[in-house]
């Protein structure tokens, strides 16, 4: 009952894909937030509540990243209202959109409140599907060749996701059986695994796919092409609600990786993190406009957030997740306002919107800026600061204590460069470049309202003691 | 038995990868798959599994005589183009593929003693992986790209069989599910092709 609750909006979307009025999309923002009716019932019942035998399991960690997606969910079907003023598309587009948005948003519940890796794998996989077509709304050749990019190396990602999970299944086998797939069943008796080397290569293989999938490193520019080549609630939907569900599969596994061996796991991660923030941070220092940016920053956080969590710094992890989660998809959808009628213009970006909607569109785009570089009271600033002293405790405790606080030195200095950058942008978009008037509609600016207050409630005393709950 | 139909299997994987067709790719995958699904046949029934008997059929019907069929007529419909040389040349290619098998041999030698079955199924498994995404890589057709996707399905299906025994049957339906959306996906994306043409 509870699932179904859960799937209906998503349902309702699919459904009214189907329908020929242009009005009948104005049903869905009011369907979107009946989503949090069983979320809000979620939290208060007691933990682990079976939603589906083992198979959908919530508990406290999936029920807080459902939460925060699904808000993500209703701030995009907000924005999608208005998606016609801003950019091309036609009817028809805009229907298959929605069918293919509601097919992405039930794969990834499923991924998320998943304790079997192969419903996890499904729901992720149904979700990559979707979004390949969702690119392809956006009928530019551009946009054309960049679904079929997704294709094959959002495929090749998830592929490997799989091996990586068979082989988990494989070493597990043996002591557990069928109950091998389940993800507490595996953390229950993990010690007991009688062949941790192919674990081991098992959850390596599946951390570089999802690592992949999320545009680390090796593969840092690719998802930054196909957010910027469609339409800009694709990228909002990546950012605040695909990431989060690869990250909640990466929580899973690397916590039963820890228990197997915590050193191998953080070395691995450690290394693989720094890598990426390395590139990523000179990609952002030559970033040209607002899509590759944010997309780009976006794979900074998702690195620090798998470097936080295998650190031991589980509640700087969730904080920094729940952060990146409201910020990344709510500047997004700003891009598409700022952006709008084809100007990719970061100077004078910020300038010429009239009224009273202006000014908080103004003001709000630039408290998410500021906020997006961890400046204080944003929540990012504070899980940095719980991250970064979640890592000095691991370093003290390690062999290794000087080349870890060297590493996270250079660590801070890219940072810097990232935090230099975003100024010298946020400067250019306010003082520079000639004034044009521009237009924000009244559901675009509801959604980024949504996405602040939830900011806000991201740092208010109870939340914070959830998170150190959760952790 | 089996170590015939695994020894067919990579075989037929290595042929596609030297194919300069597209049917004789889509021919050679339908062989693959064939005798992936025999594999699932025999080694169901060797163990008294019927969930993987049920996905061998499952894999023949789909795989083996399903997909191949629709490819084909995706490619007459949308006019792709039949003949896909390799962008590596074969004598590299020839190389390249048992430079793979030997280092998927060496990789997986470790698990030896670790796996209850044949650890060479997973070496032959990986290498399966590897030589799919060559597959992949060797082309820049669209068509060959999405037989190495759906090899690099076969390749996983391989190791489910053989290194676990089995992957739980909701699992094999949920991935033949995703399969045909994939197929579905494929072809919403070629119909753009055609309005563009």
């Amino acid at each position: 009952m509870m699932l179904s609750i859960l799937l209906l909006p998503a349902l309702v979307m699919f459904g009214v894909s189907f329908i020929h009025t242009p009005n009948a999309r104005k049903v869905l923002p009011v369907t979107s937030f009946a989503i949090l009716i069983p979320i809000v019932e979620l939290f208060r019942l007691a933990k682990p509540y079976r939603l589906w035998g083992d198979y959908l399991v919530a508990d406290d960690l999936d029920t807080y990243i459902l939460l925060i997606s699904s808000i993500v969910g209703i701030g995009v079907t907000l924005a999608l209202l208005t998606l016609d003023k801003h950019v091309e598309v036609t009817e028809t587009a805009y229907r298959r959109f929605y069918r293919f948005f509601a097919l992405f948003w039930i794969g990834l519940i499923f991924s998320i409140l998943a304790n079997h890796m192969g419903i996890y794998w499904i729901g992720l996989e149904m979700a990559t599907l979707s979004t390949v077509y969702m690119i392809k709304t956006n009928h530019t050749p551009a946009a054309h060749k960049e679904a079929w990019n997704y294709m094959i190396v959002g495929a090749i990602a998830i592929s490997l996701v799989l091996f990586g999970i068979i082989l988990i299944y494989a070493s597990a086998k043996p002591v557990l059986g069928e109950d091998a797939m389940l993800f507490d069943a595996l953390l229950g008796r993990a010690k007991d695994i009688p062949s941790p080397f192919l674990f081991e290569m098992g959850f390596a293989i599946a951390t570089v796919g999802m690592f992949v999938k999320m545009g680390f490193f090796p593969m840092n520019l690719w998802i930054a092409h196909i957010e910027r080549a469609s339409f800009y609630p694709v990228a909002a939907l990546f950012s605040g609600i695909l990431e989060s569900a690869v990250m909640v599969g990466f929580f899973r596994f690397s916590q039963i990786a820890e228990v197997v061996n915590r050193s191998h796991l953080f070395g691995f991660i450690f290394i693989y993190a720094l890598l990426t923030i390395f590139i990523v941070a000179f990609l952002i220092y030559r970033a040209k406009d607002f899509m590759r940016l944010f997309s780009l920053s976006g794979i900074e956080h998702m690195a620090l957030i798998a470097l936080f969590w295998v650190s031991g710094g589980t509640f700087a992890a969730l904080l920094h997740f729940g952060a990146h989660a409201f910020l990344k998809p709510a500047l997004f959808l700003s891009t598409g306002v700022l952006e709008s009628q084809g100007r990719y213009h970061i100077a004078g970006a910020l300038r010429g919107y009239k009224g009273k909607g202006g000014a908080i569109f103004g003001f709000l785009v630039s408290l998410f800026l500021l906020a997006i570089i961890s400046l204080p009271p944003s929540p990012m600033f504070f899980s940095e600061l719980y991250g970064f002293g979640a890592m000095i405790d691991m370093a003290k405790q390690s062999h290794n204590l000087l080349a870890m606080i060297g590493a996270m030195l250079l660590l801070l200095i890219l940072l810097s460069v990232i935090f230099y950058r975003f100024v010298a942008i946020y400067q250019s978009m306010k003082y520079e470049g000639e004034t044009i008037e521009k237009k924000v509609h009244s559901s675009e600016l509801f959604a980024l309202v949504i996405f602040a207050v939830a900011l806000l409630a991201l740092i208010t005393p109870p939340s914070m003691a959830f998170l150190r709950s959760v952790a | 038995m089996t170590d015939f139909l695994i020894g067919l299997f990579l075989a037929t994987l290595i042929t596609a990868l030297f194919t300069t067709r597209l049917y004789r790719l889509l021919f050679w995958y339908s062989i693959n798959s064939l005798t992936l699904g025999l594999l699932a046949l025999f080694i169901g029934s060797e163990l008294d599994d019927a969930a993987m008997i049920v996905s061998g059929v499952i894999t023949l019907i789909v795989k083996a005589v399903g997909i191949p069929f629709f490819l084909k007529r995706l490619s007459q419909r949308f006019r792709l183009v039949r003949q896909i040389p390799p962008n590596i040349k074969i004598q590299y290619a020839i190389m390249l593929v048992p430079a793979i098998l030997v280092f998927t041999f060496y990789l997986a030698e470790p698990i030896s003693h670790m796996v209850e079955g044949n650890a060479n199924y997973v070496a032959i498994s990986i290498s399966s992986l590897f030589l799919a995404l060559l597959l992949m890589m060797e082309h820049s057709n669209i068509a060959p790209k999405i037989v190495g996707f759906l090899a690099m399905e076969n390749a996983l299906f391989l190791l489910g069989t053989t290194a676990t025994e089995g992957m739980p049957m909701l699992v094999e339906l949920g991935i033949f599910f995703d399969l045909l959306m994939a197929i579905v996906v494929v072809n919403l994306l070629l119909r753009h092709e055609e309005v563009r043409a």
